[in-house]
Formats: C-alpha cells, structure tokens, sequence
C-alpha cells in the first residue's frame, strides 16, 4: 500500500473527524420553525418516578395471625361486639397479575386499559369444626378480584392536567368454573386536576369512589410526586390510597418506604341467601419497605416487606345485592364482625416496565 | 421491432432511476434540524452511509444546576459515557428509509433516564414528524411531535 495512503488513514482521518466533532453549535441558537413550533403538554410523567408497571406478575403471603369473628346476628356501626370464634389463619396469600396497556400515547393525550387478577387463599384452622359458617366459606374457597380499568391523562397545556381513571372489579369467592351474579362487579373511579410546575414535580387533587377500605366510600384526594435535584430522594404519594419515600440507591435500584391502603367487597356465595348478598368489607393498611430492582432490559424485580394492620374486616348483607353508602357516619347495620392481629406480609414479582 | 425492443429497456431503465431518485429524495426529508414538542432540545438529522441518524445540538438548559457545569450523559448505563456531553450526542440511531414516509429499524434514546428504546418516524407533513419510541411491541411506547426548524430568513 502507498505510504502516502496509509499517513492519510492514520493523521487526516482521525483530525477530520475531530474536526467534526468540533462543530460550531452557536449556529443553531437562533433558527425558527419552518411552518409553526408544536404545542407543548404537560408529561404524564416527571424525572425520577418509579417505574411504570405495564404487566406484573407477584406472589403475595402474609404470617399467621388470629382472626376473632362475632355471630351473625347484625350490629350498629359503633356497637361492641363479642368473640364468637377466635381461630388461627396459618396461611393467606395468593396470585397477583396485572396488565396495563397503552391504547393511545402521545404527547396530547394518553389513554391506558388495563385488567387485574388478585387471589387469597385463607388456611384457618379448625374452620370446619368450629361450626361457624363465615369461618368455614372462608377456609374452603378463595377471595377473587377480577377487574378491568382504564386510565386518561389529559393534558390541557405545557402546565396542567387532567386525569380519570375508573375501575370495574368482580370480587367474590367464585372460582372460573362458578361465576356468582356479575350484578354484584364493584365501580370505582377517581377524577384528578393538577400541575407539573417543573420536570421534578406534579400534583393534582381531586376525588374518588373507592371501596380501598372495604367499604364504598367517597373520599378526596391528593397526589404529589416530587423527585430531588439530585434526583436520589423523592416521594410518590396518591393520599389517601398510599404515600411512599423513595430513595435511588442508583439508575438500577430504587427503595421505596410508606404504606397502602388494600381492599375490597366480596360477595361470599355460601352465606348468600333469598338473593340477598352477603359481602365481606375488609381493608387494610400496609406500611412496608419495596426494593425495585432491574433484572434484565425492560425487567424489573419488585419486593415488598411490611406488616398488614387490619382497618376493618366486616360483613353486610346488601338486599338483593344492591349495594349502599354507609361512610363514615351511616348507622346501617352491619351483619358480622371480624378482628384480624396484625401480621407480616410480603410480596415478590416480576414486572415488564417503562422508566 | 429492435427499435421498439432498444425503446422499452429506455422507459424501463428511466422509470426505475426515476423511482429511484424519487425515493432518495422522500427519504432525505428527514435530514434536517428538528425541536421535539417539549422544545427542550433541537436535534439535527444527517445521513450517514445511507443511514439515518440524529444529534442533539442545542439545549435550552445546557448547564447541569448540581454541577453547575455543561451537562452531560450522566444517566448513561454505560459509566464509561456518563461524561460525555449532550451536545452533540447521538441520540437517534440507524433508522432506515422504508418507503411511504417512514424511516423504521432505529432507536431513540432518553437521556433523562438513559433508556434506549425501539423507534419508527413517520413523516407527517414537510415540517411534521411522528416519532415513536417503544419497547418491544409499539403498543408499548408513546409517540411525540417534532418540528422542523429552518435558520432565519430561509422561508
């Protein structure tokens, strides 16, 4: 090869491309829109949050604890109650699965549909022999929640925003072989206005049906999700439904510390008589710490240690299944009563992400 | 008939060249300087080797306020990139021309959370793009408007 040839590759190529390098970038601070600049909306999202869940697969499980239950025989809200039965839980845990796919997603509107699949199985002991029917329909089935929702973020400019989500669950103690009456699905809904000031935080407030504490209530709320400077520490908080700290230890791996509220109503098919439905309202606080952690790509692993703090554990039976609103301050009856002892949870699973 | 015969395989031949620089020319539209909708930077599209690829070349913020220096790729995976800045950092990769305005088999990445995602552009109109980044199946991904940009009195 001509040597000339070979000083080119090795000394003009490589200053070439420094020169390259070197652009002049001054020149692009001044130009102007061919026709006209796009609109700019409010991101759905801020720097820093945690990641975005599109499918999830986990396993739920708590530690033994005692559960108490009163007799059947109906009650005022604020009544005492006596303990019929107290029995030990062994077990309770099940399945989690949850998807949540994006229908549209630009940048003027996002528009998400998503179904859920939660399951808890109860080992009692003794539950047959004790002769108490809620113990035993407790103990022989599993508590189901099959649900279907949907989720728009509306931006309305560069600043604000709207959101609504609304959620349909079908929840009782069927199996997918024995659907019960889907009369009895479960609507929920949430409607929030906010601002995203800056790329490290948004808020909004608004209001929700929610059955988070068992029962249907209406309730305010609030978000707040703020990220740091340094974009380490932050929090995520949807009050009254959870409020977590975060913390990224870093790019692959965020802590997450406060609680959420879990519940539901479920329709328990053995204890529903004269098409009435007998529902168990429970709902409980869980305080606990969360790892997330990247697996692999767009993997993420989820871990959640915590305790479970029973808030209620009740029962109603809705006249022909239809459902009503006690809230805080109603004095329709209540049909039974349950204690449960704080116990230990934990919960593992494996989500496919957007950062 | 060898007349005919010499006169098609020119029609022929003049057809395809036609197509051809027609193509090259929808395809090169995307060469050009473009501003994402959040107008936070401005990234200008060359060809390179009959592919297509997109550098950021201005930042509205260009000083990191923790550092108080130029910003730079600190969200990079790869710690060996964390420092190398943004201005003039090769953001769209690879995307190739696939007829009807679109350029698909690229990738886009996001330097405020150093992903890379998938990502097809689709040409709007002249001074219009579609960009669409994703992960895996495009149902997974979110799609962004980007303008062109001209420099001053070239309308």
């Amino acid at each position: 090869m001509n040597i000339k040839v070979l000083l080119f590759s090795f000394f003009l190529v490589p200053l070439l491309m420094v020169a390259q390098d070197e652009e002049d970038y001054s020149m692009y601070d001044d130009l102007e829109y061919a026709d006209e600049g796009a609109t700019t909306f409010a991101s759905p999202k801020i720097i820093g949050l945690s990641p975005n869940r599109f499918i999830n697969v986990a396993w739920d499980v708590q530690s033994p604890y005692t559960m108490n239950t009163s007799d059947t025989i109906g009650y005022l809200p604020d009544a005492s109650w006596e303990i019929k039965e107290s029995s030990n839980v062994n077990y309770t845990g099940g399945l989690r699965l949850n998807a949540n796919i994006p229908i549209i997603s630009r940048n003027n509107i996002v528009w998400q549909m998503g179904a859920n699949y939660m399951n808890t199985n109860f080992s009692i002991d003794d539950a047959d022999s004790s002769g108490d029917p809620i113990l035993s329909e407790l103990n022989r089935t599993s508590l189901s929640t099959t649900g279907l929702f949907t989720t728009v973020f509306k931006p309305l400019n560069d600043k604000q925003f709207l959101i609504f989500q609304g959620q349909a669950d079908y929840n009782g103690n069927y199996t997918f072989t024995d659907f019960h009456s889907f009369g009895l699905t479960k609507y929920s809904a949430a409607v929030l206005w906010g601002k995203r000031p800056h790329d490290r935080l948004q808020w909004a407030i608004g209001a929700s049906r929610t059955y988070r504490v068992g029962e249907l209530n209406y309730v305010p709320i609030i978000m707040y999700n703020w990220t740091s400077k340094k974009e380490k520490w932050g929090t995520e908080i949807l009050f009254p439904a959870k409020a977590n700290g975060k913390y990224w230890m870093n790019k692959n791996s965020l802590i997450m510390f406060g609680y959420e509220l879990e519940g539901g109503s479920y329709h328990l098919e053995g204890l529903s008589n004269n098409g009435n439905s007998f529902e168990l309202r429970r709902g409980a606080v869980r305080p606990r710490i969360e790892w997330n952690r990247k697996l692999v790509g767009f993997f993420w692993l989820n871990a959640q240690l915590g305790t479970r703090i029973n808030y209620g554990f009740t029962y109603d039976e809705l006249e022909n299944g239809k459902e009503f609103f006690r809230g805080f301050f109603g004095q329709q009856e209540i049909a039974a009563f349950s204690s449960l002892g704080t116990s230990l949870y934990g919960l593992v699973g494996i989500s496919f992400v957007s950062l | 008939m060898k007349k005919f015969k010499i006169l098609a395989i020119i029609f022929v031949g003049l057809f395809l060249l036609t197509s051809m620089v027609g193509d090259s020319e929808d395809a090169d539209k995307l060469v050009g300087v473009w501003e994402p909708s959040n107008k936070k930077i401005k990234v200008k599209i060359d060809k390179i080797s009959g592919k297509y690829y997109g550098k950021i070349v201005w930042l509205r913020e260009p000083i990191d306020p923790v550092t108080g220096k130029p910003k730079t790729d600190k969200n990079n995976p790869d710690e060996s990139l964390k420092d190398v800045p943004l201005k003039g950092f090769r953001m769209l990769k690879d995307f190739v021309y696939s007829g009807n305005g679109e350029w698909s088999e690229g990738t886009i990445y996001d330097p405020q959370n150093g992903s890379t995602y998938s990502s097809v552009i689709k040409l709007k109109d002249e001074n219009t793009l579609d960009i669409r980044g994703f992960i895996g199946l495009k149902t997974f991904g979110r799609t962004d408007v980007w303008k062109r940009l001209i420099m001053k009195n070239k309308k």
